[in-house]
C-alpha cells in the first residue's frame, strides 16, 4: 500500500481534511508528521538559505521527519486560488525547494493547483496526481467529490461552531468560551489575525491563542468569519486582492475592526513577503478607527518571555482603555 | 499637472526624451535627483520595516519628486505574486499620510503592458495625437537602446583597461551626452562615437579576464545605487561582467515581441525545467535558468543579486545549489544595511576563488 506523508505545516491547517479524504478514498495510507518540535525546526533551518521564512523552514523539517516513514510526500504547489490572485512565491515553489534541499526525500507528489489557468488544467493536474493510486477515473472522481465535501464540512464546522482548525481536524469539540466570565468584567473581544500555519502551530506561536483564552479573552480568528464577509472587507480595504491567503487575513482584520472588537493582534513571521505589505494596511485602518493594534513578528529566535510581556502589556492597555471609556 | 517618476536605472532619460518630444503644454515632468543616502533614509523611514529594498528606494525617490512639486506620480504595477502588486497602493497611502496629495498613475507591467503605457502617455499629454506619441516613444526607446549598447562595451572594457576608471568616466559622459541629444540621428552618432572611444582605451593585451554573469531581481540588477555599483567594483577587480537583464531588452520583448509570441526567456525557462518547472513570480525562474545557461557558456562565476526577503529570489537561492551544472554563485542580498567595504571584501574573496578554480582547471588540462 502506498503511504502518503503529509507534513503538518503550511497548508496542512487549511486543507488537511480534504487531502486525507482524497488519499484514503484512493486506498492510500496517510502519515502525518508529529507536531513541530525543536529538532524538526533545526533540521529545517540547517537546509534552507538563511532568509527563507520560518514556515518554509518548518515544512522542510516536517518533510525530513517523514523521509523514512512513507513512500511519497505530498507537497502541492498551490499557485492560484482564484482569478488574478496568486500565492506567495515560496508556496508556489515549495515542491521544487523541497526536492532541491532534501535530496534523500522519497518521491514528492507535487500537483500544481492553479485555478487561474482554468478548470481543465486544474482537473488535469489532479488526475495526474490520482494516477499514482488508481487508473480508474470514476474512482478518482468519487475521491475528488468526497474530498471537496469534507473540505466544505471542515470550513463550515469552523465557521458555525467557532472552533480552531486543530480542534476541527482532530474532531474535538469544545464549547465556545469555556472560561467563566469574571465577577465584574465582561470578556475582552480580541481578534487574532495571521496565517493558520503560524497561529495554530503551537511551537511557533507559543500557544498564543490558548494563552489569550486563559486570560478570559474571547478570541476571534479569520476562520470564524464568513468567507463572503471577509472578501468584501478585503475589497474595501485594498481593492482587488493579489494574494489569496493574505487578503483573507486583512479582510478578517478589517471585518473585525468594523465589528468593533476591543483590539486586534496580528501575528506574522519575519521575512513573510505578503504580510510585510498587507499588515500595514490593517494597522493603518486600526489607527484611523482608534482600535488598539499589536503587530507581533515571530521568528526562530523569538522568546516566549518577550512575547508574554508584550501580550500582557497589550491586554492591560486594552482593559484600561475600556475602563476609561466607560 | 507636474508628473513625477521614481528613479530606475537610466529610465529617466527615456521619460525625459519622450516628454521633450511630446511637449504637453502646462504638464511638466519632475525627475527626482539621483538617489543618495537621503533617498534611502527617507524610504526606510516611511516604509514597512520588512518591505523590500526596491519598495523603499522607489518610495524615497517619489518623496523627493513630491518635494520638487510633483502632484502626479507614475509607478509600475503588476498583478502578482511578488510585493510589486502593492507598491503603488502602499506608497500612495504613505505619501498621503505625509501630506502629499499625489495622484498615482500606474503602468501594468504584467499584462497589457503596451496598452497601459500608451494609455498613460495619452492621459498625461491631454490626448496628444498618435503619430506624435509614436515618434516620441521611438525616440525615447532609441536612447535606451543606445545606452545599453554602450554599457555592454563598458562591461568588457572595464576588465581590461590599464588605467582603471577610464571606461566608467566615459560611460558617465555618454549618459549625459545622450540625455542631451535632440534627435535620433544625434543619438546614433553619439553611440558610434562613444563605442569608438571606449575601444581606443589602452588595454592589457595579455589579460584573459574572469567572466562573471549577473542575475537576479530586475530592480537591484539594473539600478546601480541599490547594488552599490557592483559592476564598477567588479571591473576594478579585472572582472568582465555580463548581464542579460537591461531596460532596453525589457522594452523590446515585453512591449513588442511578446505580443508576437516570442518569449525572450523561453530558452532560459527550458534550462530551469529540471529544477523549477513553473513560474514563481518576479525573476526567480529566470535566475535558476540563467545559472544553468551561464555555466554552459563557460562563465567562471555568477553573482545573484536579490533584495533582502525577496520571495521569488529566495526560491531561486534555495534551488540553485542543487543544480547539476556547477558554477560558483555569490548571493548578494541588498538592503539598507549593506556596506560598500563589506561588499568589496566579499567580491575580492569571490574573485580569488574564481581565479583559483580557473588555475586548477587549466593545470588539469595541461
Amino acid at each position: 500500500m502506498i503511504k502518503v506523508g503529509i507534513p503538518r505545516a503550511l497548508l496542512y491547517y487549511q486543507y488537511y481534511p480534504a487531502w486525507e479524504t482524497f488519499f484514503e478514498t484512493l486506498g492510500a495510507e496517510v502519515v502525518v508528521s508529529p507536531p513541530t518540535n525543536k529538532a524538526m525546526l533545526n533540521s529545517g533551518i540547517s537546509r534552507a538559505v538563511a532568509d527563507t521564512c520560518l514556515p518554509v523552514k518548518i515544512l522542510l523539517g516536517h518533510a525530513i521527519s517523514l523521509v523514512d516513514k512513507c513512500t511519497c510526500i505530498f507537497i502541492p504547489a498551490v499557485s492560484s486560488l482564484g482569478e488574478k490572485t496568486y500565492n506567495c512565491s515560496k508556496i508556489i515553489g515549495l515542491p521544487n525547494m523541497a526536492r532541491a534541499l532534501i535530496p534523500e526525500c522519497p518521491a514528492i507528489l507535487d500537483p500544481v493547483i492553479n485555478v487561474e489557468k482554468g478548470r481543465y488544467s486544474l482537473y488535469q493536474n489532479i488526475y495526474k496526481l490520482g494516477r499514482h493510486f488508481t487508473s480508474n477515473p470514476f474512482k478518482l472522481r468519487r475521491a475528488i467529490a468526497k474530498a471537496w465535501k469534507s473540505n466544505l464540512a471542515y470550513r463550515s464546522r469552523m465557521f458555525d461552531e467557532g472552533i480552531m482548525p486543530v480542534q476541527a481536524i482532530e474532531g474535538v469539540f469544545q464549547e465556545r468560551g469555556q472560561s467563566e466570565p469574571g465577577l465584574n468584567s465582561s470578556p475582552l473581544r480580541i481578534a487574532v489575525i495571521g496565517h493558520p500555519y503560524v497561529l495554530y502551530d503551537e511551537y511557533i506561536s507559543h500557544r498564543l491563542i490558548s494563552r489569550l483564552q486563559n486570560r478570559r479573552v474571547e478570541v476571534f480568528t479569520p476562520e470564524m468569519a464568513s468567507q463572503k464577509a471577509i472578501s468584501a472587507a478585503a475589497r474595501r480595504l485594498v481593492g482587488d486582492p493579489h494574494w489569496s491567503f493574505e487578503s483573507d487575513i486583512i479582510g478578517a482584520g478589517e471585518y473585525y475592526l468594523e465589528e468593533e472588537v476591543d483590539g486586534v493582534i496580528s501575528v506574522s513571521v519575519f521575512g513573510c513577503g505578503p504580510d510585510s505589505m498587507m499588515i500595514g494596511f490593517v494597522q493603518h485602518r486600526a489607527k484611523e478607527l482608534e482600535i488598539p493594534f499589536l503587530p507581533l513578528s515571530l521568528d526562530e529566535h523569538s522568546s516566549e518571555g518577550g512575547l508574554l510581556t508584550r501580550l500582557e502589556a497589550f491586554l492591560d492597555m486594552v482593559k484600561r482603555r475600556e475602563r476609561v471609556c466607560v | 499637472m507636474r508628473v513625477g517618476i521614481p528613479n530606475f536605472g537610466n529610465s529617466y532619460i527615456a521619460v525625459k526624451a519622450a516628454a521633450q518630444k511630446l511637449d504637453a503644454g502646462d504638464n511638466e515632468l519632475v525627475i527626482p535627483p539621483p538617489m543618495t543616502r537621503r533617498t534611502l533614509d527617507l524610504g526606510v523611514k516611511y516604509s514597512p520595516v520588512e518591505a523590500c529594498l526596491p519598495y523603499k528606494l522607489t518610495l524615497g525617490s517619489l518623496i523627493e519628486a513630491c518635494e520638487l512639486g510633483a502632484d502626479t506620480l507614475i509607478h509600475a504595477r503588476g498583478t502578482g505574486i511578488c510585493r510589486l502588486g502593492y507598491y503603488a497602493k502602499g506608497q500612495e497611502q504613505m505619501l498621503h499620510d505625509l501630506g502629499y496629495n499625489a495622484h498615482f498613475l500606474t503602468i501594468d507591467i504584467s499584462q497589457h503592458k503596451f496598452r497601459s503605457i500608451m494609455r498613460l502617455i495619452k492621459d498625461v499629454t491631454n490626448g496628444a495625437p498618435w503619430p506624435k506619441i509614436i515618434s516620441a516613444f521611438y525616440f525615447a526607446v532609441g536612447k535606451l537602446f543606445a545606452l545599453d549598447k554602450i554599457e555592454k562595451v563598458v562591461h568588457k572594457v572595464r576588465a581590461l583597461e590599464i588605467d582603471k576608471g577610464t571606461a566608467s568616466q566615459i560611460y558617465q559622459e555618454a549618459i549625459r551626452a545622450i540625455d542631451g541629444a535632440p534627435n535620433q540621428r544625434e543619438v546614433k552618432k553619439l553611440t558610434r562615437h562613444y563605442v569608438d572611444r571606449l575601444s581606443k582605451i589602452p588595454k592589457n593585451p595579455k589579460a584573459s579576464p574572469i567572466k562573471v554573469g549577473i542575475v537576479g531581481e530586475i530592480y537591484v540588477v539594473i539600478e546601480p545605487f541599490s547594488n552599490m555599483d557592483i559592476e564598477v567594483e567588479l571591473g576594478k577587480l579585472g572582472v568582465e561582467v555580463h548581464r542579460t537583464m537591461t531596460i532596453s531588452r525589457w522594452v523590446k520583448y515585453s512591449l513588442f515581441l511578446n505580443y508576437l509570441g516570442i518569449n525572450e526567456w523561453r530558452g532560459v525557462h527550458k534550462l530551469a525545467m529540471p529544477y523549477l518547472d513553473h513560474d514563481v513570480g518576479g525573476d526567480g525562474w529566470e535566475s535558476v535558468g540563467e545559472k544553468v545557461l551561464y555555466s554552459r557558456k563557460g562563465y567562471d562565476g555568477l553573482i545573484h543579486l536579490a533584495p533582502f526577503t525577496c520571495m521569488p529570489e529566495i526560491v531561486a537561492q534555495n534551488i540553485m545549489p542543487s543544480t547539476k551544472e556547477d558554477i560558483p554563485v555569490l548571493a548578494v542580498l541588498c538592503d539598507e544595511q549593506m556596506a560598500k567595504q563589506g561588499l568589496i571584501t566579499r567580491l575580492e574573496a569571490f574573485v580569488d576563488l574564481l581565479e583559483f578554480r580557473r588555475k586548477r582547471r587549466d593545470g588539469k588540462r595541461a
